[in-house]
């Protein structure tokens, strides 16, 4: 929906500090469906730390998340002519098949009490990464994080809790000790508020 | 349409719902064009959130995702494809999904036998590691928090992530090289005139992270090469010093 580029502004007047606001993911997506391996190359240097950055968000754990993103990102290029421009836009589709994959991983282990040692030896093995991201990244999403701010406390727990940490909304309404009924309300109505500040911001 | 059904699109567009109620939901989607609409924009939505994600992804990556596509082959376009009640492709998840348990499990029960004593150490490790995290991570994520970053006089750089409102920082420190044999860093917080030590690396490492408990009255944070394994007071001038205001 925020997909620049067709937008009249003429490509030389962009601002420099907006690298990520590429012209076309959907003629990439397009080209990719034909089996442009070109434009797919293009398409991954597009979405990847996005995938890769929101993959590892979920699992915390870096070799696991370059995993699941090869996964991914495999996927992209597999499914391609299956993108419907009727229902979003190229990169929402592309993170929704990240974040899908990231939260099946994260269940799968839960499931097999496995994540504890998985987190627990990642923050060992390389806590200078993920720290210096974490920080640095902080620039990155400032409309993000702007309009995070914008939601009432709980809305913002609601919405985070189930994105970043893969949690399912019964899990969020222990967690945050609120009934059931109220995350599922609080989660969309965040969203709607999220969606409205997105819209009038300025691009990030 | 159900208003009890419909209440779910907000954890639907999150993923925050099990399969089975994901299942139903799409279901009530089937049926419901206005819903489609409100949930399609809900996703849209969400997959801002991976702009606050942003992360270089490792080197190899690329290289790998090409090597693999460059075998893998297309499907084709469905078509007007109906939402499909999907047996075979979500069979399938179920079905990978239960074996990287197993896979998992069995992993673990090796380690379990070749190692019973390790495994518990490494556990508890865990353990530690993931109270520290989760309060790293909550530290990182103050709406109050200021980053501050200095070069290291040796070679590398600090940098200081702290939150006024959590009472704590996190440092991070990575230096271009390991100080010399029976040498390592050491971060002091310093009140007043006063060094405290804040923890010291092992020799030979060069990177570290640290939470910092209490900002209360401090006024910086100093970096020192010391003498294995640490010193109780700086022996020497500080490598970097980070103001805390």
């Amino acid at each position: 929906m925020a997909e620049r580029g067709t937008s009249g502004r003429p490509e030389y007047l962009t601002p420099v500090p907006e690298p990520r606001r590429e012209p076309d993911a959907g003629a990439l997506l397009r080209a990719v469906a034909q089996g442009d391996e070109q434009a797919f190359g293009k398409l991954y240097d597009l979405v990847a730390p996005r995938v890769y950055g929101l993959i590892r968000r979920v699992l915390r754990d870096p070799a696991l998340a370059e995993e699941v993103a090869q996964e991914v990102m495999v996927e992209v290029w597999r499914s391609a002519a299956r993108f419907d421009p009727d229902r979003g836009s190229p990169t929402a589709w592309v993170f929704t098949i990240a974040h899908r994959r990231a939260v099946d991983r994260v269940r799968a282990e839960q499931a097999a009490a496995d994540r504890t040692i998985r987190a627990g030896a990642a923050a060992v093995d390389t806590p200078y990464d993920a720290v210096a991201d974490e920080v640095t990244g902080r620039l990155e999403r400032q409309q993000v994080r702007h309009c995070l701010d914008d939601l009432t406390d709980l809305q913002r727990q609601a919405v985070t809790l189930a994105y970043y940490q893969g949690h399912t909304y019964p899990q969020v309404s222990e967690l945050l000790k609120v009934p059931l009924a109220t995350v599922k309300t609080r989660m969309r109505d965040g969203l709607i508020r999220l969606r409205d500040c997105l819209a009038n911001g300025v691009a990030a | 349409m159900s208003e009890d059904v419909h209440a779910l699109v907000g954890p639907y567009a999150l993923d925050a719902l099990d399969d089975i109620e994901r299942a139903a939901f799409s279901r009530h989607l089937r049926d419901c064009e206005p819903c489609r609409a409100e949930a399609a924009e809900l996703q849209e939505t969400v997959t801002r959130l991976a702009d606050g994600a942003w992360s270089v992804p490792p080197p190899g990556l690329r290289d790998n995702v090409l090597a693999a596509i460059a075998t893998t082959r297309q499907i084709a376009p469905a078509g007007r494809e109906e939402p499909r009640r999907a047996p075979g492709p979500r069979r399938l998840r179920l079905v990978a999904a239960a074996a990287a348990v197993v896979a998992v499990v069995g992993a673990g029960a090796v380690v379990w036998t070749v190692q019973d004593q390790r495994v518990r150490r490494a556990e508890t490790l865990a353990e530690q590691a993931r109270t520290s995290e989760s309060r790293l991570r909550s530290i990182l994520a103050a709406p109050d928090l200021v980053v501050r970053e200095q070069q290291l006089a040796s070679g590398g750089r600090v940098t200081m992530a702290m939150s006024r409102l959590r009472d704590a920082g996190v440092v991070t420190l990575v230096a271009d090289g390991a100080p010399g044999p029976d040498r390592v860093y050491q971060l002091w917080t310093i009140h007043g005139e006063t060094p405290a030590s804040a923890g010291a690396m092992a020799v030979g490492q060069t990177t570290m992270v640290q939470v910092i408990e209490g900002l209360e009255g401090t006024s910086a944070l100093g970096v020192t090469v010391e003498p294995a394994p640490g010193s109780t007071t700086p022996t020497s001038t500080p490598d970097a010093l980070v103001k805390i205001t």
